[in-house]
């Protein structure tokens, strides 16, 4: 059974063999929705916008683990993942609302989010964006949702951010985001994928063009890792053009390639592939 | 192909020149949609709502959109009465035509949301009504060229604004015609 909802903005679909499987899926990634959402006032998210740089905020394990994931990876890549400057980015650009008693963000990075005893603090006021991450990491806490409700094998694709599991082969076809044409095709086992474009695809979450070093050639990059959570914010790191990229790709099991203005396509890493 | 390119392939030509690329999926027709939203339902009561041009006004004025001729509606009742609502609804994107099932508790609150149908195509049939039309009242993919190799798909940015905007008409809807039932 196939099922689609509208959530983090986007369609989530779940199928699997298992139905009664699919309502709990759902029921995790509205969980992270209503956790991580910026566009909800009352989300844990917004609560540390609005007063961690005053006290500290405690919140829940799975913000935590989100948050955390994001600071590692933020170390790992020099800073080219930082959801401080995304969320200071999303603020100018329009991709995330300014709540009521929320301040205005002031110059910053990565390294004013504290996280200890289950509380985040800032350490200046500060706007933080978990879009890079949590739609990864919804997609995780979904399939983990199925695996426990018995579910032999299935697939969770949140906007194109995507995981499946079970023996077989799940059929993925990558788009040209100006005309999403099919231009590449992956049959995954047991692996997660995620894409990325840049921000004239009008999606105003993925407002990391600010990142130095990215090529302009190209017009996405598709990360496949072992977890939604890692091919999600490797997508950010690969495209900011990062050296690190290559060298954190193979840390972590995981490979991507780009697609270019040009509807050519290149492996990162590798020799460009005919079109 | 090297090895760094051998876990994904080019689309099959056949894909790739596809004169104007579309795709559809079917998630649930409208009976499966009211059994997953309502499973302890017995029965749907059809409701159907047609609106005066001074309640299009009124919808449109409050939710920012006026509804179309016909506002396909439910009643979900159960052994001890009136279970909820469901609303059938259709909205367009700037390539999209989604059909979606929003059901709502007796009190209005929003019980949940279940897409029904997605139909996607960059040919720009999507703006004529002529082309909309006969997809009413039939089964989806009659005489429609439809890309059916394209299943689960990664890259194409989607938004599901017009589905939020959408449901925010029905809201209005319910508390102009269907609150003081």
């Amino acid at each position: 059974m196939k099922r689609c909802r509208p959530l983090l903005g986007t369609f989530v679909e779940i199928e699997s063999d298992l139905g009664p499987a699919i309502d709990l899926a759902f029921a995790a990634v509205e969980r992270v929705q209503a956790l991580m959402s910026g566009h909800n006032p009352d989300s844990e998210l917004s609560q540390i916008n609005r007063c961690a740089h005053r006290h500290p905020v405690a919140v829940s394990p799975w913000t935590l683990e989100v948050i955390e994931c994001s600071l590692d990876w933020s170390r790992a890549s020099d800073g080219r993942f930082d959801i401080v400057r995304a969320g200071r980015m999303a603020l100018v650009c329009g991709g995330l609302p300014r709540h009521d008693d929320q301040p205005l963000p002031a110059e910053a990075d990565w390294t004013a989010v504290q996280v200890r005893d289950g509380a985040v603090t800032l350490a200046r006021p500060a706007c933080l964006d978990l879009g890079g991450i949590a739609k990864g990491f919804a997609v995780d806490r979904a399939i983990a949702a199925l695996r426990t409700a018995g579910a032999a094998g299935g697939i969770v694709n949140a906007g194109g951010d995507l995981r499946c599991f079970g023996d077989c082969a799940w059929p993925i076809s990558v788009v040209d985001p100006a005309n999403r044409r099919p231009l590449v095709s992956i049959d995954l086992v047991d692996a997660a994928l995620a894409t990325s474009a840049g921000l004239w695809g009008h999606d105003l979450s993925l407002s990391f063009n600010h990142l130095p070093g990215r090529d302009v050639r190209w017009s996405s990059v598709t990360v496949r890792a072992n977890s939604a959570c890692d091919a999600d914010a490797l997508t950010k790191i690969v495209w900011a053009g990062a050296s690190e990229a290559s060298d954190l790709l193979r840390q972590h099991g995981a490979e991507a390639f780009a697609i270019r203005a040009d509807g050519r396509v290149e492996s990162i890493g590798g020799e460009a592939v005919a079109a | 192909m090297d090895r760094s390119s051998s876990w994904y392939a080019l689309a099959p030509v056949a894909l790739v020149c596809a004169a104007a690329p579309a795709h559809a999926t079917q998630y649930l027709s409208i009976a499966q949609a009211q059994r997953l939203l309502f499973p302890a339902a017995s029965g749907f009561v059809e409701h159907s709502l047609t609106f005066t041009p001074a309640q299009r006004k009124a919808i449109a004025r409050a939710s920012g959109a006026a509804p179309s001729k016909a506002q396909p509606l439910w009643e979900a009742r159960g052994p001890s009465g009136r279970q909820g609502w469901l609303f059938v609804d259709r909205v367009l994107g700037k390539h999209e035509l989604i059909t979606y099932a929003l059901a709502l508790d007796p009190s209005g609150a929003v019980r949940g949301i279940e897409i029904l149908d997605y139909r996607e195509t960059y040919g720009g049939e999507i703006r004529n009504p002529r082309w909309r039309q006969q997809f009413v009242g039939k089964r989806y993919g009659a005489a429609l060229q439809l890309d059916r190799d394209i299943k689960n798909i990664s890259g194409a940015t989607l938004s599901s604004r017009h589905v939020a905007d959408g449901v925010r008409r029905l809201l209005a809807t319910y508390a102009l015609l269907v609150a003081r039932r």
